[in-house]
């Protein structure tokens, strides 16, 4: 252990020294000697035979050059590396034992690596009051410089400060999405131990939980950036670029820089990702509070633990106000489970409904489903009380995305578990029906309304789901009653074989048998057939 | 150090990694192995200054002594200045080797396919409500713009997944969208559309879907020769235009965006060998070269994550039995067409070596492109080893450049490769090579690949053979 030790640091020591800059002029010997060093650190700890896991300083300067994000070239590899290095070793595990017959007799076994993190929250007070320099760079990222990431790319998503010739604000891009990845990464494995163990602890130290919990930043404004990036951000911006992108290819007068297109083709494809990661990273914030909420209910938090508004209420707060906010967002937020979740407790918020507290002994739970939602709109009175308090507009945005994001978690539920297909597809026809009456509604309660064209797709999906599942049944049923007037007719043909068969002396009760049983289990169509035939041929025989 | 610290107050095991505890070392130990190039630089520098001050000297001097009689003398030395300077522009220059780069695309060509909104009539999945009582409310009809509605919100792989159906109109059209719309929204949701269909499995791993059309690798080639694309096995690669960064060539347009969705599209296709096989064996094989030969366009720098995701996919979509073979023919294929610069070290990078098959497809790749290289004089290990062993590093005409090309290739053909343990003369030969490449190689040559040969060498010598 002793010698790896000393090999692993004079590999650390040979390795780092291709940063050395001194004696450097030249940007490109620069440049060249970190890409140098990218591959000198993969060979070693990706590509060779007995991998070692990099040293952190090692880790630290890869993170350094995606930081810096001198070029393109660079930030792209270094964030690819630090991916890929994460994957291969990565901070926090779960050893599952023996997962494969019962999982509460084999506890899960949990355990913390120690290992660079891009994150440092502990000793915030020795780096407090400093500002964000060059100067500290090469150190992992406080709360507050997470937060200035974030800031950088909301005023990215504006156009403002964006120059396709500069390589540093696509670097944040990805320097945000691969945070991103690694806050899941440490969080999703603590969540399921938590899950399995109540272990509040493991979730209090998580990386995610420090970084919100952090008091150098504002925990609300992290979110409202991360809101307005999602919903006002890039898809206007995106749509800008590729547009000016596909304008620039057109007019053979203006030269397209070379380095300039290879930016704006990463720039789309970055975009999306760092939406993508944005939304991951809400994503998590929620699950975070939903096991913190357990955990309050059972007492095992404490009150160092603080107080923090739970995101969804924020979300909703946000959108609330501001109609845009709400249209870009549901169109943009993608995760079934917390779109869905979101719009139920959007709708919660402004129902209150005395027809129904009648019935809430029968199911209390409905009010929870989106099915209880629709019924709120299945007659005039409730649905023209809901309409008051939120538009109509609002209302069937909310209708078109809720039933979105319904069938999404549908399908992922039929696909996860094949048995009870039946059940899943009889409500589904109920949702469907109940969501063509729901519109129906508004339509009568407000005579003005024009069908916005998400609700007109929702609309036809969902009729086109009732006829395909009734065109199913119909095709079932005929089949059944076709089955069921061969049978008659084999049944009768039987009847006349036997009474002529008998004379013949043909064995009809092997056949009678056959028949009965076919009519009961619905054996094929082709052994009644056969059967009768057989009866048939009993009949033709002595005719013969 | 160790034993003098052995009490209470010593750093624990993992403290000693925390460089807040054990301070680093000093910045000057990890200096560069050879230190005199700086020296070098430092002293060629202040000479190119003198030069520069002496020749402005004698500029002025030609200047007042215009119509001495010093005038031969003065014109003479200003010539020697002159000469002087230029060759120190030459020696400043020689080291300006062109980046890594291949235009891989041309200009674009108009699709051939019509984008088919026609076709779409004939859905029966999207009739079958059109003469419903609803409609008339809705006032629907399949039209174009309806139909791009479904897909774009992701309505139209929900239906499609609840009938378990993929009529042959929705996936022409939908394929037709993702490679030639010039829609974003359009293209990603053709794309996304496919990538949720293809890998869509019951319990018992039968598809849980009935398509009715599968893309073939033609129309794959089509896409790609309509965007432009300029390096398939037929073409003449030495015919490609240079990337020229100075000036770029408005010619020479790159791919529409829609290459992204291709990208994505051949990913998923590769993810499903088990349940739908949409190459062949042998196609597959041409794609991993098309693949690994857009890393080289700087263009698509950016899309460098989906480039290595597609190429992971397709090395193993190949069977066991299938790929040691196919690794080589890809490799040799890639090789034969690869101009002689820095572009045979970028094709090498860009293969990273996540695991045991990528690992090998590098090394072979590498291995290829050193024996095309040395324009196939050589094919075997040794051989090889021994000419490279052969070259006088001492030479004035040696060219570095060559030889840095040579080192860094062979260093990734014999990285981790079970042939150092099969043979140790191969791995005494290889250390040799590097022994001369780190030690022959005098402080006196300037140029920039020099010294970059010598410090190659010397890490490689110290970070593996300990």
């Amino acid at each position: 252990m002793e010698k790896s030790g000393r090999i692993n640091s004079i590999i650390e020591e040979n390795t780092l020294a291709i940063l050395d800059a001194s004696g450097l002029t030249d940007a490109r010997d620069y440049d060249d000697d970190r890409l140098t060093f990218l591959e000198a650190v993969r060979a070693s700890s990706i590509v060779a035979e007995n991998t070692t896991a990099p040293s952190s300083k090692m880790f630290g300067a890869v993170f350094q050059i995606l930081r810096d994000a001198r070029s393109l070239e660079l930030a792209v590899a270094s964030y690819q590396l630090l991916c890929e290095l994460d994957k291969r070793f990565p901070r926090v595990c779960i050893s599952h034992g023996d997962k494969s017959e019962s999982l509460q007799t084999t506890p899960l076994e949990f355990y913390v690596k120690e290992a660079w993190s891009p994150f440092v929250f502990g000793l915030e007070s020795s780096y407090s009051g400093r500002e964000v320099t060059d100067k500290n760079l090469g150190e992992p990222m406080d709360s507050s410089q997470f937060l200035v990431l974030i800031q950088g790319i909301t005023q990215l998503g504006h156009g403002m400060g964006f120059q396709l010739s500069d390589s540093k604000p696509l670097g944040n891009m990805l320097l945000f999405q691969y945070l991103v990845s690694v806050l899941e990464g440490d969080f999703l494995p603590r969540n399921t131990v938590y899950k399995e163990t109540k272990n509040w602890v493991l979730l209090r130290e998580s990386l995610l939980n420090m970084l919100l919990g952090s008091r150098r930043i504002s925990y609300k404004n992290l979110i409202r950036d991360c809101l307005s990036i999602i919903s006002k951000g890039f898809y206007s911006h995106g749509k800008y670029s590729a547009h000016e992108l596909e304008h620039a290819e057109k007019s053979p007068a203006r030269i397209v820089k070379e380095q300039d297109t290879s930016l704006a083709f990463a720039l789309v494809e970055l975009e999306k990702g760092t939406c993508i990661a944005l939304q991951k990273f809400l994503v998590l914030v929620m699950e975070l509070d939903l096991s913190k909420k357990q955990a309050d209910m059972h007492g095992l938090t404490s009150r160092a633990d603080g107080v923090r508004t739970p995101l969804v209420e924020i979300i909703l707060d946000e959108l609330t106000y501001d109609k845009d906010l709400l249209l870009q967002f549901l169109l943009v937020f993608s995760d079934p489970k917390w779109k869905l979740e979101i719009i139920l407790l959007y709708f919660r918020k402004y129902i209150t409904k005395p027809s129904t507290r009648t019935r809430r002994s029968n199911n209390s739970s409905d009010d929870d489903t989106f099915h209880g939602i629709l019924r709120c709109f299945s007659n005039g009175t409730s649905t023209k009380s809901i309409i008051k308090k939120i538009s109509v507009d609002v209302g069937q945005l909310l209708l078109a995305h809720g039933f979105q994001a319904y069938l999404s978690l549908q399908l992922c539920v039929q696909q996860n578990a094949a048995s009870g297909g039946d059940i899943v597809a009889v409500s589904l026809v109920q949702i469907c029906k109940d969501m063509i009456s729901a519109f129906r509604n508004l339509q009568t309660t407000d005579g003005g309304m024009e069908i916005i064209p998400i609700g007109k797709e929702a609309l036809f999906t969902a009729a086109t789901i009732v006829t395909l599942k009734s065109q199913q049944l119909e095709r079932e049923s005929s089949e059944d009653k076709s089955k069921a007037s061969i049978l008659e007719v084999a049944v009768g043909s039987l009847g006349t074989g036997i009474a002529v068969g008998i004379g013949a002396g043909v064995t009809i009760t092997g056949s009678t048998g056959l028949g009965l049983e076919a009519e009961r289990a619905e054996m094929t169509c082709q052994m009644v057939v056969f059967a009768a035939i057989v009866a048939f041929d009993g009949r033709h025989q002595p005719y013969g | 150090m160790k034993e003098m610290k052995m009490d209470m107050e010593a750093p624990l095991d993992f403290e000693l990694e925390d460089h807040l505890l054990s301070p680093p070392a000093p910045p000057k130990k990890r200096g560069k192995v050879i230190g005199l190039d700086d020296l070098l630089k430092d002293f060629f520098k202040e000479k190119k200054k003198r030069n520069e001050r002496e020749s402005k000297r004698a500029r002025a001097r030609a200047r007042k002594c215009y119509n001495s009689d010093e005038d031969v003398d003065t014109a003479h030395l200003s010539e020697l200045v002159n000469q002087c300077e230029q060759k120190i522009q030459e020696i400043g220059n020689e080291d300006e080797v062109p980046l890594w780069g291949l235009h891989v695309f041309g200009k674009q060509k108009t699709p051939t396919l019509p984008l088919g909104s026609l076709e779409l009539r004939s859905c029966k999945l999207l009739q079958s409500l059109l003469n419903s009582e609803l409609n008339l409310v809705l006032g629907l009809n399949a039209e174009k713009g309806e139909a791009e509605g479904l897909l774009i919100n992701g309505w139209l792989s929900k239906l499609v997944f609840i009938c378990g159906h993929v009529e042959e109109c929705l996936a022409l059209w939908t394929f037709n969208l993702m490679l030639y719309s010039s829609k974003e929204e359009l293209r990603a949701s053709g794309c996304d559309f496919w990538c949720a269909i293809l890998p869509s499995r019951d319990e018992v791993e039968q598809p849980s879907l009935k398509i009715d059309w599968f893309p073939s690798s033609a129309n794959l080639k089509q896409a790609l020769e309509t965007y432009g694309y300029l390096l398939d096995s037929s073409f003449d690669i030495s015919s490609l235009p240079e990337v020229v960064h100075a000036a770029a060539d408005s010619d020479c347009q790159g791919p529409p965006q829609n290459i992204r969705c291709l990208i994505k599209f051949l990913t998923a296709c590769c993810g499903v060998r088990g349940t739908w096989s949409i190459f062949s064996s042998s196609e597959a094989k041409e794609f991993l070269g098309v693949i690994i030969s857009l890393f080289l366009d700087r263009q698509l720098q950016g899309l460098s994550s989906l480039l290595f995701e597609c190429m992971m996919a397709i090395i193993s979509y190949f069977e066991d039995q299938e790929w040691n073979i196919s690794c080589v023919e890809v490799a040799k294929s890639l090789a034969s067409r690869l101009p002689k610069n820095l572009n045979c070290l970028r094709v090498v990078e860009c293969i990273s070596g996540v695991d045991n098959r990528a690992k090998q497809l590098r090394s072979e790749v590498a291995f290829q492109i050193l024996i095309n290289c040395l324009d196939g004089k050589f094919t075997e290990a040794e051989e090889i080893l021994v000419w490279l062993m052969s070259i006088n590093m001492k030479d004035k005409t040696c060219d570095y450049f060559n030889v840095y090309i040579y080192l860094a290739l062979t260093e990734n053909w014999l990285f981790s490769n079970p042939l150092l343990g099969e043979k140790p003369i191969i791995l005494e030969l290889w250390g040799a090579f590097l022994r001369n490449c780190s030690c022959q190689i005098t402080n006196r040559e300037l140029s920039s690949y020099a010294s970059k040969v010598r410090n190659k060498a010397s890490y490689i010598l110290q970070s593996t053979i300990h």
